[in-house]
This record gives C-alpha cells, sequence and structure tokens, in this order.
C-alpha cells in the first residue's frame, strides 16, 4: 500500500521502479495480460518466490501495479496512470502534437526494412 | 543476463484485459470526487468532453453535439464512497453492440488531504472491442484530467 506524498516522491518512487529490467518485464506481462497471482508471473521468472514478491511490492508501491483480493488469490494489474502524470508533467498541450509527430516518424523510419 | 524465461508464452493469452483496475491519488476530499464524477459541469472538462449525470437510479452521458454516449443502470451508489454503472459505449455501434460491462469507482481517504481513487472496469469477457478502447489511454487519460482539474482547478486538455 502506498502513502500519498508529494509529486516527487512519487516520481522518485516511479523511476526507481522502472529503473529494473525484471520489473519492467512484470509490468510488459501484466500489460499483455491483468490478472495474473504471484505464483503465474513467478512461474515466468528465474527468479525465487520471494524475489518476485519483492519486485512486485517496489511495483505496488510505485502505484504502478494494483493488487486485488480474489478469493484466496491476490491478483495483479498494471496501472499507468503514474506514468501518464510524469507525461503530463513535461509535456503539455501545445508541445504533444509536435512529439507525436516526431515519435511517428521515428517509428516509421524504423519499421522499414 | 537475463533473469526471466526466454520461452515464448503459448498463446493462451486474450488481446484485451477483461478486467482492468486504475487508480490514482488526488489531493482531494472524497466530496469533491464524487462531485466531480457524477455532475456533467465538471466530467465535460476531464472526460473526452462527455457530460455525465448520474442519480441513484442511472448513468447518463452525453457527448459534446448531444448524441447519447452512455445510458445504463446505477448498480451501487454510496456517495462519497462507492458508485458502480453499467458501461454501453453507446459512441460507438460496434461497440454498443457487444454486452454491458460494469464500472465501480471507489474513494478511499488517505492521509495529509489526498483520496485514492480507483477505477475498476470489469465483466469485459464477451466484449473484446470495448475492452480494448477503453484501455490504453482511455481510462488513463480521464483519471489523469480529473486528478489535474481537482487539483490545479484546470482542465489538462481544452
Amino acid at each position: 500500500m502506498i502513502s500519498a506524498m508529494d509529486e516527487d516522491g512519487d516520481d522518485d518512487r516511479v523511476f526507481k521502479a522502472l529503473a529494473d529490467p525484471t520489473r519492467r518485464h512484470l509490468l510488459d506481462r501484466l500489460f499483455e495480460r491483468g490478472g495474473r497471482s504471484l505464483t503465474e508471473l513467478e512461474s515466468e521468472l528465474r527468479m525465487t518466490r520471494f524475489g518476485v514478491m519483492k519486485h512486485l511490492r517496489v511495483l505496488e508501491e510505485a502505484g504502478l501495479v494494483v493488487a486485488r483480493r480474489s478469493g484466496r488469490e491476490k491478483l495483479h494489474y498494471l496501472n499507468a496512470v503514474p506514468i501518464r502524470l510524469i507525461h503530463d508533467r513535461w509535456i503539455d498541450k501545445y508541445t504533444e502534437p509536435r512529439v507525436a509527430a516526431l515519435s511517428d516518424l521515428k517509428s516509421r523510419l524504423e519499421e522499414q526494412p | 543476463m537475463t533473469t526471466y524465461s526466454q520461452e515464448r508464452e503459448v498463446n493462451d493469452s486474450p488481446a484485451f484485459q477483461a478486467t482492468q483496475v486504475y487508480q490514482v491519488f488526488i489531493k482531494s476530499t472524497p466530496e469533491q470526487i464524487w462531485e466531480a464524477i457524477t455532475t456533467p459541469d465538471f466530467t465535460r472538462r476531464y472526460f473526452h468532453g462527455a457530460r455525465i449525470t448520474v442519480t441513484p437510479e442511472s448513468y447518463r452521458s452525453l457527448g459534446p453535439d448531444d448524441s447519447v454516449w452512455g445510458d445504463a443502470q446505477v448498480l451501487e451508489f454510496d456517495p462519497p464512497r462507492r458508485l458502480a454503472h453499467g458501461w454501453d459505449s453507446l459512441y460507438s455501434a460496434e461497440l454498443a453492440a457487444e454486452p454491458t460491462s460494469r464500472v465501480t469507482w471507489e474513494i478511499e481517504p488517505q492521509e495529509g488531504g489526498y483520496c485514492l481513487l480507483t477505477v475498476t472496469h470489469d465483466e469485459l469477457e464477451n466484449s473484446p472491442k470495448t475492452a480494448q478502447s477503453v484501455s490504453g489511454t482511455g481510462w488513463i487519460m480521464v483519471l489523469s484530467g480529473l486528478k489535474t482539474l481537482l487539483e490545479t482547478g484546470q482542465p489538462l486538455v481544452a
């Protein structure tokens, strides 16, 4: 459970949570399909159950993963709202169309053989 | 070194999320958040321009051009803590043809004048197109816009 803090504290937790390949991998799995249990997430990682739990806790504290109880299990969902808030902080409504055009161009160029 | 398995997952995962959970901390009171999610003058400023009116019985949403975007039953009405209503995406004929899903709003007061707002959109098992359309930036934009509006008084996008 996260406690509410100032904006920078929130951002610190998000950046720290994202600064780890295993945690980004966990978010990728939950992006593909949410509602996964610890057992399911653990089965895809070469890591102890305790290790996966620790990573999930960091993600939950950053607000990037929401855990909901469902019967005996805890199911995990990706919550990308904190990432959007970081986006909103630096990319305002005037610059966004230009940034979008540039990232579109980048992906189109990179898609070419 | 990779710490995770390189095995590709067997193709058992649908490309949509039948249950979606979104959370955001908002520096506001439960009463203000409740008002912001149930009154059209607030919702039009962060909910894709929709004017939403919620009563204990019904949830009605009108688009900027007055077309009906949503007209559903209210399932739980417990101000200022919990609201659940049906969801039919009437703004698109293709999405509207799918079964009604459910949206639940939970407002939990936290320390420091914050509330934790959780939105759960579920019962989407037989509504894959609706599930896809509300995921990604759909709910995320609504919640980040709601937070910005309540904390700064300004809508995020004009």
